[in-house]
């Protein structure tokens, strides 16, 4: 977003899609195999407006530019005193549309004069904040501003204040016009506003940059954060208006709404070009399993083209390379052509690997690649610390570096220079962020080229099978949710510390039962002194903005350290692994002991996790294992309690909250070859996690089970299992009810800017007893944790309910208080049961349990079994009415049918 | 109800007893001198052995451990008899009674026990009720809070015709809060007062005063300013070092010379005389000012005056109070808003514009007013009064604690940095409002809700009485350490590895 509307410098064509596949080393490729897709999108102008009909001679003078469309539409609006946000592409000017209200807030009030020049000292009368998602960027836009402000001749105080200041932060305080941070910084600056009394008194514009970042758990923290700072510029007679910039998502209305709590006016007629771009849908070639390397005879080296059959020879495709290892070598081809390229990975441990593997096509590859002169390629992630990623973003700039390999971190507007191509390692999971990843590559009219390595799994198979959803107009709506009592529950700590909470707070900091209940309950609890009808003060530990954790919900993150007996002169590292901390659903997941991560090359064991002391450790111990670790998890949902429903052709769809019991209780090592398991099912030693949390489920109605079961009732290894765990009627139904939760979780993020990895499901036949009953105590309270007693306790209470209980699954939030996105999924049920119906009925696959691009699902507990693809399509046919129920009539008992006693199971 | 006898009980968790060495567990006894002792949160036989060594002339309450199949404890008190057990005495109206459970299980059987009169408490003087595992747990899922056991608790202290005050043992030393516990007949409130057992943060003990009203006051002093720990610079190693020495009090460390201190390893001569001073400083309650500083710069050859504000709370929405002592006339000014408690401008005006006419050229002095007073004075000058803000700036300010706790000027006797520690180690008599800055706080947030309740007005003139403690309490202060005896210690300790040059043997 730096540069924009350079002049046009011609097309300089790095590389076509064309000149892709015909050049990369494999004979069976061409732009004709049915796997390979190319969109070829073409140039679009840029609709302007001359900058002297929208800015005042001052300003319009000096710009060097034309205004784009959006940017005079957007001046226009901040000019009616609107708030606004603007959403529109990468690189479309966004930051100057708040850059130039800044300077006309200057000049209006009299702090610069009409040619420039500061007409006081002491600015008390108009100040800025902006506020970015990282401090990479922070310090990107620093730049950017100040040149924005060189070029128009004005005299602007733009700082940075954050985490990172080393110099006069009074001075910074009393002297800046703009200051630039971040949420995590400003969260904790609220607490001594009395300090920023200038800033926030004079405090005329805020801008949010990269708003549609703040979904999740993130999301949820700055609103929050906003809120507080909203009434500490109120205290100090400051009354912002706001700025959001946003990639283009789905409801930049509401999305704005919830975080600000104000009325907003959106932009999002995008008026800026860019260049011709292709992009090459890249579907892995299948593979055949019985071909692979052993792992003992090659642990190191990756699945090469030996393994890799020809299309044409199979019918169904159950398999294909992962994108893991497909992706390094387009990556590799490219940047041995030096093609600028980027390649986006899903993973910090893939990133690193990647770089590994397109070394490793290079050198399989002789006769294509020039062996003497290597490209220069590195990762890049945020577990690599500050220092070391400044680095590479440095030398990618200056070219020393042809290729990053990199996480979503560099999906953002960090400055990195130009580049030719971008390379996406698998479907980022949300066309908003495939947007902005292939928007990355390009710039104004040059061409373009991005390859897009699908994997074999529902999201990437559905992208690849259905091109044109890419090419659809609405994106996923971004979730942020403020109804998470958690985490509002500390913020109203950090607002009772930084100004006593008292009625004025009613409905404009929060609504007055939710903030009458939280004052209460935290009064109890010792932490607020007073009443809010006189002034509510905090009164716990000192300084609450430390117990916010933008990127979790927990109170105490696990901090990462190396353990105390490792040599490290021997292993070469640092004396900090400045590594980040990470929250404890995570730690679970990822750090338990025994697991093995990779962390900036080097393979890392956790040896110890002490969870005894105020901020818990993990330590780990540098290794060269030929192994890496996957943990497996049991889930069971107890005590839901539904706060609305809905009718879809007979099913009832419900929304409500309850607790998830989440049990990561053991994991495998995996080969790093193949991934075949080296090991399998050692204990974490780990207890289960205890969630209250959001829920969507649905019910099944009583005659389309019926007929579903005694449809299936034959199935038994078709669906998966082993062969004792089959004979029971109800398997091909409730195999079916499984495929169905796996895949509406799945296609999720097909219509929701949701991360599926914080969602889970349930599919079971005795719903009921998940739910809370007026007549019986909570499960919860009874169970202490304990999966076996939560078992227990829904067998009872299946037999005291006697039968009357219907079968279907749950979708939750799988963090404590919830996200938003159960809520979500209830209100776009049939357009995400469409998604995953399609899904099910058109994957290649041809078996009937489904395969990884449909119905299984990484995080399943159940090692994706049982399932039934063609039971959870007629269920999913019935719920969207598209197939008439008449149709399972052949499959009802004509008489008063009794069935087989309904047995007590359920599947995560 | 007989006045204000209160009996004086120590709580020490046993988090903080494992902290402490066994002379501090006497230190700590010596410093309080309790009228009786418990041991909150779990069981533990060694915490309870540890304290019965070091107070064996004190009834210690740890029920929990169940010593001869004992599940209530019960004692009485009186200022004439001091504490009994119940089992020897028999009750009388005005005593003060002690029980403590073994497990909230017992509750149910001390119930039946008081209801039937087979366990007899003195009805009017309050009682206490020690629970010795008893947190408040809270969700913040559903913004709830439990108090367990709250209906057993509730019965109790309805049977009871004298005020019933519960001693949780879970909760933080802070914690101070009367319960509404809302039934379907009534609404009852019940005192919880906090005993420090509780995992967070570090460790503390506390002494707290029972009053026959049902009220109390907390003292709580972190459990490392007792025995060798209290000294500036001695930490566990130098303290386990000390002991090797057979040196096991402060006044075994003021006894050694600072030769020998200087010999024990990782401390230079600095160090030892700066711990010899301390110890000094403790032992005798004379503070020691270690620098050739002088805490502050009189104008015109006036002393300063002695400022103090009371607030809402820690987040003030008014300074309803400034009082200003002026040792130079021995006078005292108070500014008091007495009526419009919503309304911080009009007190603020009253006191910024007295000041500024009659002590503009005076030097200010506070106690922690870094911290908190001038800020709030400041922010409260930019939000009401701002032409005022420049007249302000240009008081010369001075913060007495920053100057001698934080900057490192001058060792203090007192266990707490808290001025009325201070003010108190160093021999100043306060008025015994029995007001504490929390408890004017909350008296004047009462007012704040019901301003025109007659009833709820405050003794505005024991708040006043309260302020100007603080002030003279500050200008005790001030003297003791412009009149103490003063050793720069940058200037010393310098003149060998050895610690063997002269001077040192001056103390």
């Amino acid at each position: 977003m730096s540069e924009h509307n350079t002049p046009d410098t011609g097309s300089q064509i790095g590389m076509t899609g064309d000149t892709l596949l015909d050049t990369f080393p494999r004979t069976s490729l061409t732009s004709e195999s049915d796997f390979i897709e190319t969109i070829q999108i073409p140039e679009k102008p840029a609709e302007t407006v001359p900058a002297g009909d929208i800015l005042r001679p001052e300003l319009a003078e000096p710009y060097p530019f034309d205004l784009f469309s959006h940017q005079a539409a957007a001046l226009n609006a901040l000019e009616d005193n609107d708030n606004v946000t603007i959403a529109t592409s990468t690189s479309s000017g966004k930051t100057h549309i708040y850059g130039l209200q800044i300077a006309r807030n200057l000049l209006d009030a009299g702090v610069l004069n009409a040619d420039g020049t500061r007409a006081t000292e002491r600015n008390d009368a108009s100040t800025a904040l902006c506020v970015y998602p990282m401090k990479a960027l922070t310090k990107d836009q620093h730049e950017s501003l100040t040149d924005l402000y060189d070029q128009l001749g004005l005299d602007i105080r733009v700082e940075t204040y954050d985490g990172d200041t080393t110099g006069d932060r009074r001075a910074i305080r009393n002297e800046a016009d703009v200051i630039l941070t971040n949420f995590a910084a400003l969260n904790v600056y609220l607490e001594h506003h009395d300090k920023w009394s200038r800033f926030y008194s004079a405090l005329d514009l805020v801008a949010i940059d990269e708003s549609h970042t703040y979904t999740g758990i993130e999301g949820m923290h700055v609103a929050w954060i906003l809120r507080r700072m909203k009434r500490v510029a109120t205290y100090w007679g400051g009354n912002p208006q706001y700025t959001l910039t946003s990639a283009t998502i789905g409801n930049p209305h509401a999305h704005s709404l919830e975080l600000l709590n104000e009325p907003v006016t959106v932009i999002d007629d995008d008026g800026s070009p860019h260049g011709p771009r292709d992009i090459v849908l890249w579907n892995p070639p299948p593979r055949d399993k019985t071909r692979d390397a052993t792992p003992d005879d090659a642990p190191f080296t990756t699945t090469d083209q030996d393994s890799e059959t020809d299309e044409s020879d199979t019918e169904f495709v159950a398999e294909r390379v992962p994108a893991s290892v497909e992706a390094p070598k387009v990556f590799n081809h490219l940047t041995s052509s030096e093609i600028r390229t980027l390649l986006f990975c899903p993973s910090r441990k893939l990133t690193e690997l990647s770089i590994q593997r397109a070394d490793d096509h290079r050198k399989h590859n002789t006769r294509e690649y020039d062996l003497t002169s290597k490209p220069q390629r590195e990762a890049y992630n945020a577990g690599l610390g500050r220092r070391t990623r400044h680095s590479r973003e440095h030398q990618f700039k200056t070219d020393v570096l042809t290729g990053l390999a990199t996480t979503s971190a560099l999906e953002l507007g960090i400055d990195i220079g130009d580049l030719d191509a971008t390379v996406l390692m698998g479907y980022p999971g949300q066309r908003q962020s495939f947007w902005q990843r292939i928007g990355r590559a390009g710039r104004e009219a040059s061409h373009s080229l991005s390859v897009l390595v699908g994997d074999h799994r529902t999201l990437d198979q559905y992208i690849i099978n259905h091109p044109e959803y890419l090419l659809e107009n609405d994106v996923e709506d971004a979730v942020v949710d403020t109804s998470n009592n958690s985490v509002f529950a500390t913020h109203v700590l950090c607002a009772s510390d930084e100004i006593a909470l008292t009625e004025d707070d009613l409905d404009t900091f929060a609504e007055t039962d939710r903030l009458r209940a939280a004052v209460q309950m935290w009064r109890e609890a010792g932490y607020i002194d007073g009443y809010l009808d006189a002034a509510a003060h905090y009164c716990g530990p000192s300084r609450p903005q430390t117990q916010v954790n933008l990127y979790g919900n927990n109170d105490t993150d696990y901090r990462l350290e190396l353990a105390p007996d490792v040599d490290r002169d021997h292993w070469g590292l640092p004396d900090d692994l400045d590594l980040e901390p990470v929250e404890q659903n995570r730690a679970y997941r990822d750090y338990h002991e025994g697991a093995v991560r990779l962390q900036n090359g080097q393979q890392f064991e956790v040896v110890n996790v002490d969870e005894e002391r105020p901020q818990p450790v993990i330590q780990l111990k540098p290794v060269d294992h030929d192994y890496y670790t996957r943990t497996q998890n049991k889930v069971n949902v107890l005590d839901a309690d539904s706060e609305e429903t809905r009718d879809i052709n007979g099913f009832t769809l419900h929304f409500g909250r309850g607790t998830v019991l989440v049990h990561y209780h053991s994991y495998d090592q995996m080969y790093i070859s193949n991934s075949e398991p080296k090991q399998q099912m050692l204990a974490t030693e780990t207890p289960p996690i205890l969630m209250d949390t959001q829920l969507c489920w649905v019910e099944v109605p009583d005659d389309v089970e019926t007929a579903l079961v005694r449809k299936y009732q034959h199935y038994g290894l078709e669906t998966g299992v082993d062969p004792d765990e089959t004979g029971m009627a109800h398997l091909g139904y409730v195999a079916g009810l499984h495929a169905a939760e796996h895949a509406t979780i799945q296609t999720a993020p097909l219509e929701l800017r949701v991360d599926k990895n914080d969602l889970g499901g349930l599919a079971t036949l005795v719903m009921d007893t998940h739910y809370t009953h007026n007549e019986y105590d909570e499960i919860t309270d009874s169970i202490s944790e304990s999966f076996e007693a939560a078992k227990h306790a829904l067998e009872q209470r299946t037999q005291e309910l006697g039968g009357q209980t219907r079968s279907g699954w749950f979708i939750y939030d799988g963090v404590e208080g919830g996200l938003g996105f159960a809520r979500a999924i209830y209100d776009n049920f049939e357009a995400l049961c469409e998604r995953a119906r399609d899904q099910l009925e058109n994957c290649q696959c041809g078996q009937p349990n489904g395969c990884p691009a449909c119905t299984f699902d990484e995080n399943c507990g159940n090692d994706n079994k049982p399932l039934l693809r063609q039971s959870a399509v007629d269920v999913l046919d019935q719920l969207l009415g598209d197939a008439d129920r008449e149709d399972l009539s052949e499959h009802l008992p004509d008489d008063d049918y009794g069935g087989n006693r309904r047995p007590v199971v359920f599947y995560s | 109800m007989p006045n204000d006898q209160s009996l004086e009980l120590l709580s020490l968790p046993s988090q903080a007893l494992t902290r402490l060495s066994q002379s501090a567990v006497q230190d700590t006894i010596q410093y309080f001198e309790p009228d009786l002792i418990t041991i909150p949160g779990p069981r533990d036989a060694a915490a309870y052995a540890q304290v019965r060594d070091a107070a064996p002339d004190v009834f210690v309450i740890h029920p929990q451990l169940g010593r001869s199949g004992e599940h209530i404890t019960h004692y009485r008190y009186s200022t004439d008899t001091g504490v009994r057990e119940a089992s020897n005495t028999t009750s009388e109206p005005g005593m003060i009674d002690v029980l403590a459970v073994q497990n909230l299980d017992i509750l149910t059987r001390l119930q039946s026990e008081l209801e039937t009169n087979t366990r007899d408490t003195g009805s009017r003087a309050a009682t206490f009720l020690i629970l010795p595992q008893l947190s408040i747990e809270w969700n913040t899922t559903s913004l709830s809070t439990t108090l367990p056991e709250q209906d057993q608790l509730t019965a109790i202290s309805n049977c009871l015709p004298e005020p019933v005050t519960v001693l949780a043992g879970e909760q933080p030393a802070e914690y101070n809060h009367e319960w509404t516990v809302q039934s379907t007949q009534s609404s009852d409130t019940l005192l919880i007062v906090g005993l420090g057992a509780h995992n967070q943060g570090s460790a503390t003990v506390a002494q707290y005063s029972c009053t026959s009203r049902g009220t109390v006051a907390a003292e709580a002093v972190d459990a490392s300013k007792f025995g060798l720990k209290a000294l500036h610079g001695v930490g566990a190693s130098t303290a386990q070092r000390l002991q090797q020495k057979e040196c096991r009090t402060t006044q075994d460390v003021r006894n050694l010379s600072i030769t020998e201190l200087a010999e024990l390893p990782g401390i230079g001569p600095t160090r030892a005389e700066k711990i010899h001073g301390h110890a000094d400083v403790i032992e005798s309650g004379e503070p020691l000012v270690l620098t050739n500083k002088t805490p502050i710069k009189t104008r015109g050859n006036q002393p300063p005056v002695c400022l103090d504000i009371e607030t809402d709370g820690l987040s003030p929405t008014i300074i309803w109070q400034f009082g200003v002592y002026d040792p130079a006339s021995d006078t005292h000014q108070a500014f008091i808003e007495k009526h419009d408690p919503k309304n911080p401008e009009t007190v603020l005006e009253a006191f910024i514009t007295w000041f500024i006419a009659n002590h503009g050229n005076r030097t200010v002095l506070t106690w922690n007013g870094y911290g908190f007073d001038y800020p709030q004075i400041k922010q409260f000058l930019t939000q009401y009064c701002p032409e005022y803000l420049d007249a302000w700036d240009d008081v010369w300010t001075y913060d007495l604690y920053k100057w001698a706790v934080r900057d490192g000027n001058a060792l203090l006797p007192g266990r707490t940095n808290k001025l009325d520690h201070v003010a108190r180690a160093l021999g100043y008599e306060a008025a015994g409002t029995g007001l504490t800055g929390a408890k004017t706080a909350a008296v004047y947030q009462e007012f704040m809700r019901n301003p025109d309740d007659p009833e709820r007005e405050p003794d505005w003139e024991r708040h006043k009485q309260y302020c100007k403690d603080d002030c003279q309490a500050l200008w005790h202060v001030y003297q003791a350490i412009t009149d103490a005896k003063r050793r720069d210690m940058t200037d010393s300790g310098t003149g060998g590895v050895n610690g063997q040059q002269a001077g040192l043997t001056d103390f």
